[in-house]
């Protein structure tokens, strides 16, 4: 049982894991999804003991309560997590029609070069700039004074 | 997600929802009280009873939602679960007891109806069956009608939409970070 | 009585999650309900600092059976920190406008987190008030709503839940090994349990309190979140909820692991050496007044590290001092950074020579405490890097300093109301570096409270 809970867990983390490396937010948050419930599965397994629910009287032996409280508590504590990502990815989705990080990246740089002669970072790298300092901020300055 | 288009939707699935919809209530409603003696508690007893509602959502489209009066008030619902559990936490401190103490205490006599016992653990289960309800309905709910609401929109003013907001996104410049 | 603070916190939350925050009563009333949280704890503190820590068994349980609370004086010192940078991060933005129904919700929410998991004796208790804060710090995270936030929330929530599946694992182990959740338990029981389960607990643990924290190899997320998210809001996730990850290294490391701690010593050393030589040499080469604090952030909590490695009363009372006294540097810095005007040019002076560790503004006081460690415990290669990471921190703090003051001349002024809050906040730092006093004394004894410590 527990060299099988063991793989449960390892595929499931695995699984998550990959899924988190992805650009598309969707997939993100299903890895966050599987990670979780990952976590909430090594729980179950540090209290792993069959038994009948332990409500009093006490005639058999019972199984672990506190073990299934825990796991309760962190499912839902997970499901309010994944809820709120959702809502976050909709809200992404609604602005930019797209739920890949790249383009919120693309969308981010563009509302950067629009906003770039009020912000503080751009004024700084301005002064460097002609300070002769070369840097990455500094070529973006460059290219929005050109334009 | 909800059905945009409720006439495509097989009329076994219409006429399975409608006949769920108020066992799966009794069904919570029990799990609920039952917890108290047997296994059972208000977080499963608010997931079954979401899971009903949001059955006929699946159905028969959002708009359905919004005739179902246990939908429509859901948020307020779970705002009102919330404020009974922490009443019912709290409240003891003000009689100098103990946070989370219980009436009747333990091994004191409970009135009894029945099975059911009253005491103010129910109270306290009986917010968590409505804020787990709330949450499930009301946050599916209004992701739901936003995202049909959008989609509509769209719908009407494609082609205007096309060329203004679709266009300034579509040009991928600048390196990708994270 | 214990649970007074976090009923006010929970009630007001509660009430103000239905009211509409962007209207100036109801602001102020989340204003309010903050305030009288900290009466609240501060009429605890009292309590505890005469008579010793205080705990309490929810529901009337045995001890032991029911959930524990269990106040002392590190959780007081603590909690006060965090609520005192959610007041001013709070005050800050209701006096600027608040703009999100939900943000005074979410901040009483947080403030409700940080200061349950202080109070709090159970260590699966401690993982559900965690969880109560990060999410409240996601939900911030993305509040402003331009796609920069939003990279930013999403960084920052899959980094940190990854941070709190780790916790979760951690706990789970103990709970595995030990057979118990309750702190003082896991205690007592740790010294029985054999050393490799142990040191793999304690190992799991430290990697999710340090990506918390944004120690030096998990650092990578803290820059992009800082510098993307609006300031009240990196005030908030630097100046209290980085608390958890200290908090957490100091209750589970010296409380619940002190053998482990023991002999992970080295490690921490190192890890803090790099974090405070990476995070200065960082800092120097940025431009970007945020980026430049979001550096400097990780190489302040080197010093945490290196304090906890240490170790002894001495140790944890340095440890604790600069957690104080870095979490107010940074939410003056990153308040006062993004204003306009005489009075925040002052201000953030004033936060600047204070992590510069320049006298009398309370950050030398800090540094002060780990040069007399080092040099008790004879360790001149500690005391050349906490002079070297001090120069290190002078030199980019001066530079953003000078960037900042040629600034205020070219530009007109931010609100005064604003201004006035990032005064208060920076006469408060200024009035601890010159009657230090009350705050050694309250952190030599919450020091104290933890048992390694007592043992000479």
């Amino acid at each position: 049982m527990i060299l099988a809970t063991s793989l449960a867990i390892a595929a499931m983390f695995a699984a998550g894991a990959y899924l988190m490396l992805k650009r598309d937010l969707i997939r993100l948050i299903a890895g966050m999804i599987l990670i979780g419930n990952a976590a909430n599965l090594f729980i179950m397994a540090s209290g792993l003991r069959r038994g009948a629910a332990p409500i009093l009287p006490l005639d058999e032996p019972t199984a672990d309560p506190l073990v299934q409280a825990m796991v309760l508590t962190a499912i839902v504590i997970s499901f309010a997590t994944a809820a709120l990502a959702l809502a976050l990815v909709y809200r992404v989705y609604i602005s930019h029609y797209s739920v890949d990080l790249s383009r919120l990246s693309a969308a981010e740089e563009q509302q950067a070069e629009r906003d770039e002669p009020m912000t503080e970072d751009l004024r700084e790298s301005v002064r460097d700039d002609t300070d002769g300092e070369a840097s990455p901020d500094g070529r973006h300055a460059r290219e929005a004074a050109i334009r | 997600m909800p059905a945009l288009n409720p006439q495509k939707h097989a009329g076994m699935l219409q006429s399975g929802a409608r006949i769920i919809l108020l066992p799966s209530w009794v069904i919570a409603i029990a799990i609920m009280l039952k917890g108290y003696a047997d296994v059972g508690d208000g977080f499963s007893a608010g997931v079954i009873a979401a899971l009903g509602v949001l059955l006929q959502g699946l159905a028969f489209g959002t708009d359905e939602l919004e005739q179902i009066t246990l939908s429509r008030i859901a948020p307020i619902l779970s705002f009102v679960g919330l404020g009974l559990a922490l009443l019912t936490a709290f409240v003891p401190i003000l009689f100098g007891e103990n946070l989370f103490t219980h009436w009747p205490g333990i091994n004191e006599h409970a009135v009894h109806f029945g099975v059911l016992e009253f005491i103010t653990p129910v109270v306290f289960d009986i917010g968590v069956f409505l804020i787990v309800y709330g949450f499930c309905v009301g946050g599916l709910h209004a992701i739901a009608r936003e995202e049909v609401r959008q989609v509509r929109l769209r719908d009407r003013g494609r082609y205007l939409r096309s060329t203004t907001r679709g266009g300034s996104l579509a040009d991928e410049s600048g390196e990708v970070r994270l | 009585m214990i649970a007074v603070p976090i009923a006010v916190l929970w009630f007001g939350g509660f009430v103000l999650a239905v009211l509409d925050g962007t209207r100036k009563p109801a602001a102020w009333l989340s204003v309010a309900v903050l305030t009288s949280a900290i009466l609240s704890t501060m009429a605890l503190g009292i309590t505890v600092y005469q008579d010793g820590p205080m705990s309490l068994a929810v529901g009337g349980w045995s001890l032991g059976v029911g959930i524990t609370l269990r106040v002392d004086m590190l959780s007081i010192v603590f909690a006060l920190l965090s609520q005192g940078v959610l007041l001013a991060a709070l005050i800050y933005e209701v006096v600027n406008g608040v703009g999100a129904r939900i943000y005074p919700a979410v901040v009483l929410f947080m403030g409700l987190g940080l200061t349950g998991l202080v109070f709090t004796g159970d260590a699966f208790n401690f993982y559900v008030f965690f969880e109560i804060s990060m999410i409240s710090a996601y939900v911030l995270v993305s509040y402003g709503e331009s796609p920069r936030q939003f990279r930013a929330a999403f960084v920052f929530i899959t980094v940190n839940l990854l941070g709190s599946v780790f916790f979760l694992i951690g706990i789970s182990a103990i709970y595995h090994t030990t057979g118990f959740l309750d702190m003082y338990r896991i205690r007592d029981q740790m010294p029985l349990v054999q050393e490799n389960p142990a040191i793999l607990s304690a190992t799991i643990i430290f990697v999710a309190f340090s990506i918390k924290l944004g120690l030096f190899p998990f650092h990578f997320w803290l820059p992009a979140v800082y510098t993307g998210t609006r300031p009240s809001v990196a005030a908030i996730l630097s100046g209290a909820l980085a608390n958890i990850g200290t908090y957490g290294l100091i209750r589970f490391g010296a409380d619940i692991f002190p053998r482990e701690l023991r002999q992970a010593a080295p490690v921490l050393i190192a890890l803090g050496t790099a974090s405070i030589i990476y995070g200065a040499i960082q800092a120097l080469s940025r431009h970007a007044t945020n980026e430049v604090l979001a550096y400097s952030a990780i190489g302040q909590v080197g010093y945490i590290l290196i304090a906890l490695g240490i170790g002894g009363p001495a140790g944890y009372a340095a440890a604790v001092l600069y957690t104080v006294l870095n979490s107010t540097n940074k939410a003056l810095l990153f308040l006062s950074g993004s204003l306009r005007g005489w009075l925040a040019g002052a201000a953030f002076a004033i936060g600047a020579f204070s992590v510069a560790g320049v006298p009398p503004a309370s950050g030398f006081l800090g540094k002060m405490a780990l040069f007399q460690v080092g040099i008790a415990e004879d360790r001149p290669m500690l005391v050349a890097l906490i002079f070297l990471g001090g120069a290190l921190s002078f030199v980019y703090m001066f530079q953003l300093y000078r960037r900042r003051t040629a600034e205020i001349e070219a530009h007109g002024s931010s609100p005064w109301g604003a201004q006035v809050v990032v005064v208060m906040l920076a006469l408060v730092i200024l009035g601890i570096g010159v009657w230090p006093d009350p705050l050694l004394n309250l952190v030599e004894r919450a020091a104290l409270s933890l048992p390694e410590a007592q043992v000479p």
